[in-house]
């Protein structure tokens, strides 16, 4: 059997994506990339007032696209880059949004305080299953990061902190905790959807900017030795575990900030937050977004809960959405990421290729 | 109390020999093709609904046991030839894209045909009352659904370790390309495995559907259960996925007598402890940590 960290480079090897990926040492987004992205912040920026002013529904999609955008991210830095396929992220996720959640009812809704504290729980839930997870490798971390996840999500489900401390209401069981009011800070009200949007993207894109700068550092090089070659680096002296660790926690920290953004927005935090098929989603978000970029998750993920919104009118949603999948994965395997690139670098063939892949199906369909 | 603990014990012991069925396919399949299917949820869910439309049709439990294991089996090879069968060789990560998306699907085309409230399977009135175990008043349909699991998973154990398909199966398992090499026809027997895989787990919905409730959540709901069965047994083990789902069986039914909201607790606490204290799982034989 085949270590899920020799798929992670596989896959990369298939995408071929120059500059986002590539062996250990290239840099995490080229110039060109860091360029296009704040292109797409300016756009994204310059469209929401007239969102606002014409469709504020899109404003609400756009929001919950850059949260899940953020989330995918996350997972993308422990996974796509560091190797580390977690199962877990959703208990993380949750995390940030139920500490938001309290806070915000509880004790203020200043987003300078409760923001840092959603990552900040993000960070020790993340700490608490990885030093468990790390022991193990390649699909038995993934199981164990499910396991441990799905302990979160029976927790908060059935509401064990209240039973055990003799309280009503924690995090508020099956119902879950709800009418919870948005951020404001610095004198900003963030009760308007547009000023919640701006909110949500200079974090996304905060973000985005610190894990490239992360990726790029001697510690994310670190992180991609282990990924390429885990015996070498802990040959060499590393103390391998500890850097899992270390990464799966500051992915922690990302995905609970996603959680802390998302709770408030939507008005209510419920257990199916932490629920194993929102990890599930993220990996499809990833795998969709071309993972091991970092900025090909982020379309993946928005584009999964674009997809979403749209078909939810269709009674058959879940067919499409689930037929999407499947036709992305056996005719575009290199995901949203790859094909962009693809159809850049080659754009007169593009046609040609995707006649290529339908003759290669059949061919194989075949045997 | 001795009642009850007894009682609780029967009923581990058949949700978890049921329960056996549907992760013998799923670690069968992992040992073979290294696919992680999470559309095998969904061919049990099949089964059931299938078994649900047999019996409703046709007035027939036995039947619907017969059928519907059938038809979810072309289903199984439909969904092997023409899905996973282009993937092979490629990364296995995509199937878990691919499966999930599978698992989607069938959960919407489930919802769109038969609605999304639950429902049950009617059992055989042949069937139907309780006898006497020991001092356990214990229902007629459960013990058969003990039984017959059994003796199914003892088939099943019998056909892998006696005979030669099961040697080709394993063989394949073992090493792909020798065996290719070797011209034996390894596409069919992997179709063959999993056909074989989906056929299992829809009895096991038939079975389960006539005593728990059919709804459009039990695919998804059973194939973390088994995913943690077959985690715990060592992935693509036979033996150990039957171990594990007895073990898992037996929590579930104890854990309802202590503290019913948190069976789920119980059971990803043990698969967390096991992995702690062996990453590759009771009976895992690859390298894990």
């Amino acid at each position: 059997m085949r270590s899920v960290t020799d798929l992670a480079g596989d896959l990369r090897a298939t995408v071929g994506i120059g500059g986002a990926t590539g062996p250990a040492g290239e840099e995490a987004l080229s110039a060109q990339g860091r360029l296009a992205a704040l292109v797409v912040a300016a756009v994204l920026a310059a469209f929401a007032p007239i969102a606002q002013a014409f469709e504020p529904f899109w404003l609400n999609l756009l929001t919950r696209m850059l949260v899940f955008a953020l989330l995918a991210l996350s997972l993308d830095f422990v996974f796509g880059y560091a190797g580390l396929l977690s199962f877990g992220h959703a208990a993380m996720f949750g995390a940030g949004g139920y500490a938001a959640a309290i806070l915000v009812r509880e004790v203020t809704s200043n987003a300078l305080v409760v923001l840092p504290l959603a990552a900040l729980s993000g960070v020790v839930v993340a700490g608490f299953i990885g030093w468990f997870s790390v022991r193990a490798k390649g699909i038995y971390f993934a199981m164990l990061t499910l396991a441990f996840a799905q302990m979160f999500y029976v927790i908060v489900f059935t509401d064990l902190p209240a039973r055990l401390l003799g309280a009503e209401a924690i995090t508020g069981g099956d119902d879950g905790l709800f009418g919870i009011p948005l951020y404001e800070a610095v004198g900003i009200d963030f009760t308007s959807r547009l000023l919640y949007f701006y909110l949500a993207l200079v974090l996304v894109m905060l973000s985005f900017a610190l894990l490239v700068r992360v990726a790029n550092s001697p510690f994310g090089r670190t992180l991609q030795g282990i990924r390429e070659n885990e015996e070498r680096m802990r040959f060499l002296g590393y103390n391998v575990r500890r850097y899992k660790l270390v990464a799966f926690s500051i992915s922690g920290g990302f995905a609970g900030l996603a959680g802390g953004l998302y709770v408030p927005f939507q008005s209510v935090a419920q257990p199916g937050l932490l629920h194993w098929t929102i990890s599930g989603e993220l990996v499809v978000m990833l795998l969709l977004g071309g993972m091991g970029t970092l900025w090909g998750p982020m379309l993946g993920g928005a584009f999964v809960i674009y997809l979403e919104e749209r078909l939810a009118e269709f009674a058959t949603w879940e067919i499409i959405l689930g037929s999407v999948f499947v036709i992305v994965v056996i005719f575009a395997p290199q995901g949203l990421a790859g094909t962009i690139v693809s159809i850049r670098n080659d754009p007169r063939n593009a046609l040609h290729n995707a006649n290529r892949a339908l003759r290669n199906y059949i061919e194989k369909v075949r045997g | 109390m001795i009642e009850s603990l007894l009682r609780a014990t029967l009923l581990g012991l058949q949700l978890g020999v049921t329960l056996a069925l549907v992760a013998t396919g799923l670690t069968l399949i992992f040992g073979m093709m290294d696919v992680i299917n999470f559309a095998h949820g969904a061919l049990y869910m099949f089964g059931a609904y299938f078994g649900l439309l047999v019996a409703d049709a046709l007035g027939s439990f036995w039947l619907a046991l017969v059928i519907a294991p059938l038809i979810v089996g072309a289903i199984g090879a439909a969904i092997e030839i023409f899905s996973l069968r282009p993937l092979y060789g490629r990364n296995p990560l995509y199937h878990i894209l691919l499966t999930f998306g599978l698992a989607i699907m069938v959960q919407g085309i489930v919802v769109q045909v038969w609605g999304a409230r639950s429902r049950r399977i009617p059992a055989p009135e042949l069937l139907a009352g309780s006898v006497s175990v020991g001092p356990v008043t214990y229902p007629v349909y459960w013990l058969f659904v003990l039984v017959l699991s059994t003796v199914l998973i003892a088939a099943v154990w019998v056909a892998i370790e006696r005979s030669d398909l099961g040697i080709l199966m394993r063989a394949s398992a073992h090493d792909t390309e020798m065996v290719d090499a070797l011209g034996i026809d390894v596409k069919t027997v992997f179709t063959g495995v999993f056909v074989f895989g989906s056929v299992l787990a829809a009895v096991a919905g038939v079975l389960l559907g006539a005593s728990r409730s059919v709804h459009p959540g039990m695919g998804f709901g059973v194939i973390i259960e088994a995913f943690v069965i077959v985690v715990i047994g060592g992935l693509g083990s036979f033996k150990g996925a039957i171990y594990a789902a007895l073990l898992i069986g037996l929590v579930i039914a104890y854990g309802a007598l202590i503290a019913p909201a948190l069976t789920d607790l119980f059971i990803f606490a043990l698969m967390a402890t096991v992995l702690v204290i062996k990453p590759s799982g009771l009976f895992g034989t690859t390298e894990a940590a």
